[in-house]
């Protein structure tokens, strides 16, 4: 038998969800002590323990929110579906928020899935280069400069129940839940999430497109100059504060 | 086959060399430590950093990193390479492998003598192989083809296993040795899991060590392993071993005395205990140490 062969039958026994089928003995040693099924049995368990307890440590909310047998139970259905694409164990659960949505769980408990997902792809994030603090903009030039956003920043939509599960309140259903933007970040060494007003997750947004200062303060205009400028102040002076920002681009750069 | 003694095989000059003889004990870097770690830093001689947990990622994973290399040496050791896997090797994890190694000066790169890759899926496990010429000719391929994208000799660590190939035609050992010598590649020789391989398949752990290359060990690990019933499981999840302790006795008696790290996965305790078990091993390996420098002057 090929090396390739005998890889491929290795990682269908270590793999397979059913465990290793038996008839094992023509490929591998057995004994009086364990079979060859047996041997390969500690794999396979091994295998599956390992991804079970990787998804369990980034999704803790889903985990205690479904209940450890239901955890258990649909955890193990999405590794025998979607097993490792990364060399680092914990990303295992790239996919899992969306498989949960295929299911057609909870869109809370979906969510819940993206947020912890999202809190997990801060925490590991590259460091930015730089931190701008407010304290070293020039004022001048800051109109015209757009803002390049840290690594670890991401925002999105879910919806709004996820945000009280994470904080340990019950999972409440709804047929038509209500849906808000987050923000997901790390400080320091801290992984930190809040929600966004509408107006702040289209700043946002301009932002990453690379508009200018003065551009995305266009999205506070409302027409009263006494409201809109201190709205627009309070929010983009909150980036600097939270560490978003890493970088500023004079225009044309 | 023709098969020249291991031991008569020179160490290409080509290749950063990696540590020699030397009673340096140290242990692996565990998230539980971090803390503790930022706040006093560790006492080692060197510290060994699973690679994957520091590829491309910043966060207080990379100040532990930073902080305790500005203290110690660190070794890395990989845990995805699959070197005798059949998809290919990695580019993008190689060459950012490559430039963490860079990045703090690696005191080695080693990973594991195994495959962990099917389809194209990582097993995030260490999967024996099937110690056969073939396999032996496209492990030293990759060992080779890693060697040089790294610019760098990979020492290459021994697994523990719980099955057998009968398509196997030589030793774990032979196949290790043969690995190495013909790949110029380096040893971390990881005892406990010598120890637990022979008790799962009832070879003398005391052959396997005197069939190695001595020169090419560069490196030991120690760590525990528990009773799975009917076979011994190694979980790094308890103080070495007594016969492990015994073992690693005959083999700085081989070997000499050689950079130690003690490994500890599963119910990691306190930072003080690791530390008490790499100090049982700087014992050891000093003492060996004293007694190869006495005989030799």
């Amino acid at each position: 038998m090929k090396l390739a062969e005998l890889q491929r039958f290795f990682a269908e026994a270590a793999t397979s969800n059913a465990g290793p089928r038996a008839g094992l003995e023509s490929v591998f040693v057995t004994d009086a002590r364990l079979s060859a099924s047996s041997r390969l049995g500690i794999y396979n368990r091994a295998y599956y323990y390992r991804l079970l307890d990787a998804l369990a440590s980034v999704f803790e909310q889903v985990r205690r929110s479904l209940g450890e047998a239901e955890f258990r139970r649909v955890g193990l259905s999405y590794l025998a579906q979607h097993p490792s694409e990364h060399p680092a164990l914990e990303r295992v659960g790239r996919l899992f928020p969306a498989y949960l949505r295929a299911r057609a769980l909870d869109e809370a408990l979906v969510g819940l899935a993206e947020l912890e997902w999202a809190r997990l792809c801060a925490l590991v994030a590259p460091n930015p280069a730089a931190v701008v603090t407010r304290a070293n903009v020039d004022p001048a030039k800051l109109p015209a400069s757009s803002l390049r956003l840290v690594p670890s920043l991401r925002w999105f939509e879910l919806a709004a129940g996820a945000l009280s599960a994470f904080a340990g309140e019950p999972l409440t259903t709804a047929a038509a839940p209500d849906h808000v933007a987050v923000a997901v970040w790390r400080q320091h060494h801290v992984v930190r999430h809040r929600q966004l007003g509408g107006l702040e997750s289209q700043a946002l947004r301009l932002a990453a497109q690379g508009a200018s200062t003065s551009e995305i303060c266009t999205i506070f205009d409302t027409g009263d100059v006494s409201q809109d400028v201190p709205r627009a102040f309070e929010i983009l002076s909150s980036w600097f504060d939270r560490e978003w920002v890493e970088g500023l681009a004079a225009p044309g750069s | 086959m023709h098969r020249a003694p291991a031991s008569q095989q020179a160490l290409s000059s080509s290749l950063q060399p990696s540590p020699g003889a030397s009673a340096d004990v140290g242990f692996g870097l565990r998230a539980a430590h971090y803390e503790v770690i930022l706040q006093r830093g560790i006492r080692a001689d060197f510290a060994e950093a699973t690679s994957e947990n520091f590829l491309g990622r910043g966060g207080r994973a990379w100040s532990v990193l930073e902080r305790v290399r500005c203290d110690v040496p660190i070794a890395l050791h990989g845990v995805s390479l699959s070197i005798g896997g059949i998809d290919p090797l990695s580019e993008a994890y190689l060459a950012q492998l490559a430039q963490l190694a860079t990045r703090i000066d690696a005191l080695s790169v080693s990973d594991h003598l195994c495959f962990g890759t099917f389809g194209g899926h990582y097993a995030h496990d260490l999967w024996p192989l099937p110690y056969t010429e073939e396999a032996l000719q496209h492990v030293v391929e990759r060992v080779q083809r890693v060697q040089e994208r790294l610019g760098r000799r990979l020492l290459l660590e021994n697994v523990s296993s719980y099955v057998e190939y009968r398509a196997s035609t030589l030793r774990e050992w032979e196949f290790l040795a043969e690995v190495v010598t013909r790949a110029d590649a380096g040893i971390l020789l990881d005892v406990n899991n010598v120890y637990v391989s022979a008790q799962n398949h009832g070879f003398s752990a005391q052959a396997y060590l005197e069939g190695l290359p001595r020169e090419r060990v560069q490196q030991i690990h120690l760590a525990g392993h528990t009773d799975g019933g009917g076979f011994l499981l190694d979980d790094h999840g308890s103080e070495v071993g007594e016969p492990v302790w015994r073992l690693y006795e005959q083999a700085l008696a081989l070997f000499g005395a050689v950079p130690t790290i003690v490994e500890w996965d599963e119910r990691v305790p306190d930072l003080t205990v690791l530390e008490a078990e790499a100090e049982r091993a700087r014992i050891l390996a000093s003492r060996r140490l004293a007694r190869d420098t006495s005989e030799a002057g």
